[in-house]
């Protein structure tokens, strides 16, 4: 049997007392686009930390194609293959938006070797055209409106030239229009092909998100956690008429 | 009397602007406040004086060597006693101090206390648009000037350039960016020290060699950096002629006063602090995440 694609094996993370990732399973396939959620202080952010190594678990494992994560810096995580945006953005305040990008073309993975960095430039460029945000790219990325950051976060993502991208609350504080733009890109990247010098196979996609009704539209799976965990898990029609989300979901409103 | 304020802030001012910005940036990437910054300026300044004086290697395969040496036991100073206490701020002020007044003994016992000179590449001197400057002035402003300009292209031009300007912005962000910030840093440590270097090389035959040689130009450092801004590259070049020009007004205007030179710097800073306290070009705190 070959190794999947990505695999999370009982994971736990314990902050003191607090069980905030408990024993938590699951893998995704290349082709595959899943949607994490669960209400507030599910453990959902702690996971995306422990997958790209910002937090060091207790107990498991992380493979990806078949390596050991569990252990490894940030950088190297990247460097394998996997991407994420977090639900705070953190840009390079003081760089251009196209000098952001342009930091991630440098690592190891998105770069080849001897590039001068015109052409990284250039390559920073695609990036930013995809995630629509092109037209601003000399301007500091302090002066970006709260939309357009998480559309630098994507490109800043998108230019390692991941395999997994993990997207943390894309959709999180922009308006209709702004998430209606934002899903169809995701679904674009998750199919893949040419975008201007950067290409893609389309990648494995994590989606954590609260704005329900835009993610079930895009996923093909959806993951539900609850207290740091997994609860239900199933396609976004099974999981909708799921009574233990739904009393999840209810509890936390009802609260 | 303008034209002699004016040559030694130029000399001056670029000798100084060297070591501020190599103080910034491994202060900028790294968070890492070097105290032993100018020892290896010192070091520089005693391994030209052994291979010129003793081992009779001409000046500037002398200067080449002495860079390249002093770079190399500053990196192991980095990986082996600094970078492992990264995280520990005050553990990493106590340490480079330390490893400062290593350096000092360890000169004191190899050459003793006295006063040593280094010869120059040129003697004479030559007028400049009516200025009369010394042939040696006039090189070591020309070469500090470009390595200065070298660093700026190095900055602003560069992939490496890049990948410090951003990692001194946001480690964290740096890294999840897929950049292995350790080797960044690790890199930054080399180039500053190889500017400190650099710079200890070229004034040495201008200056006095002896083993205290590191402590006034470390103070100086320090009140350019506070006064242009922490971490900023371009504060540590305006802050370095500011004050090297208020030197040079001290020194000629008040020739008996001269040895105030040190607390006139500092005065300034102090005034600028009081009006803004970020420095010239730093950013205030509360911006910074």
């Amino acid at each position: 049997m070959t190794a999947p694609f990505f695999q999370v094996e009982q994971l736990t993370k314990k902050f003191g007392g607090l069980t905030a990732v408990n024993n938590i399973s699951f893998t995704v396939q290349p082709d595959e686009m899943v949607g994490l959620i669960g209400p507030n202080g599910a453990g959902k952010s702690t996971l995306v930390k422990l997958i790209m190594g910002i937090l060091k678990p207790d107990r498991g494992s992380i493979r990806f194609k078949g390596k050991e994560l569990r252990g490894q810096n940030p950088w190297d995580i990247v460097n394998r293959g996997i991407a994420g945006t977090f639900q705070n953005t953190r840009p390079f305040r003081r760089l251009p938006i196209i000098a952001n990008v342009m930091v991630s073309c440098l690592a190891p993975r998105g770069r080849r070797r001897g590039e001068w960095v015109k052409r990284i430039e250039a390559k920073a460029r695609d990036a930013l055209e995809f995630a629509g945000i092109s037209d601003l790219a000399l301007e500091p990325a302090a002066h970006l409106s709260h939309g357009d950051l998480k559309r630098l976060e994507i490109a800043r993502a998108i230019a390692t030239d991941p395999e997994l991208l993990i997207l943390d609350e894309p959709f999180g504080g922009l308006n209709p229009v702004e998430t209606e733009l934002l899903a169809k890109s995701i679904r674009r990247l998750h199919r893949g092909g040419r975008f201007g010098r950067l290409h893609s196979e389309g990648m494995a996609m994590i989606i954590i998100e609260h704005k329900l009704s835009e993610l079930m539209k895009i996923v093909d799976r959806v993951i539900v956690l609850h207290f740091g965990e997994i609860i239900a898990a199933g396609t976004p029609r099974e999981i909708v008429k799921n009574p233990a989300v739904i009393e999840a979901y209810l509890g936390e409103e009802g609260a | 009397m303008l034209a002699n304020i004016l040559v030694t802030t130029l000399v001056n001012g670029a000798a100084y602007a060297m070591l501020a910005v190599g103080f910034s940036l491994i202060f900028g990437v790294g968070r890492i406040i070097n105290l032993a910054h100018t020892a290896y300026y010192m070091l520089a300044g005693y391994s030209i004086f052994t291979l010129v004086r003793v081992a009779g290697l001409a000046y500037v395969p002398a200067m080449a060597l002495s860079i390249l040496l002093v770079t190399v036991v500053a990196v192991l100073c980095y990986k082996l006693l600094i970078d492992p206490m990264r995280e520990h701020e005050t553990t990493v002020l106590i340490i480079t101090i330390a490893l400062a007044l290593v350096f000092q003994e360890l000169m004191l016992k190899y050459f003793g206390g006295h006063f040593r000179s280094v010869p120059g590449v040129a003697e004479g001197s030559l007028s400049i648009l009516g200025v009369q400057v010394t042939r040696q002035q006039a090189i070591t402003c020309a070469v500090l000037a470009v390595i200065l300009a070298a660093v700026w292209l190095l900055l602003h031009r560069t992939r490496f350039g890049l990948a410090v300007r951003a990692t001194a912005q946001d480690m964290e962000a740096a890294n999840l960016m897929g950049m292995d910030v350790s080797r960044i840093a690790t890199l930054t440590a080399a180039v500053s020290a190889a500017l400190s270097a650099a710079a200890g090389a070229l004034v040495a035959p201008l200056n006095i060699l002896e083993p205290h040689m590191w402590l006034n130009p470390l103070t100086i450092i320090l009140a350019i950096i506070v006064l242009g801004g922490m971490g900023s590259i371009k504060g540590s070049i305006y802050g370095a002629a500011i004050i090297a020009l208020s030197e040079s007004l001290v020194i000629f205007l008040i020739p008996q006063g001269s040895f105030l030179k040190g607390a006139f710097s500092l005065l300034i800073m102090i005034i600028v602090l009081l009006i803004r306290p970020e420095g010239l070009f730093g950013v205030a705190l509360e911006g910074e995440r």
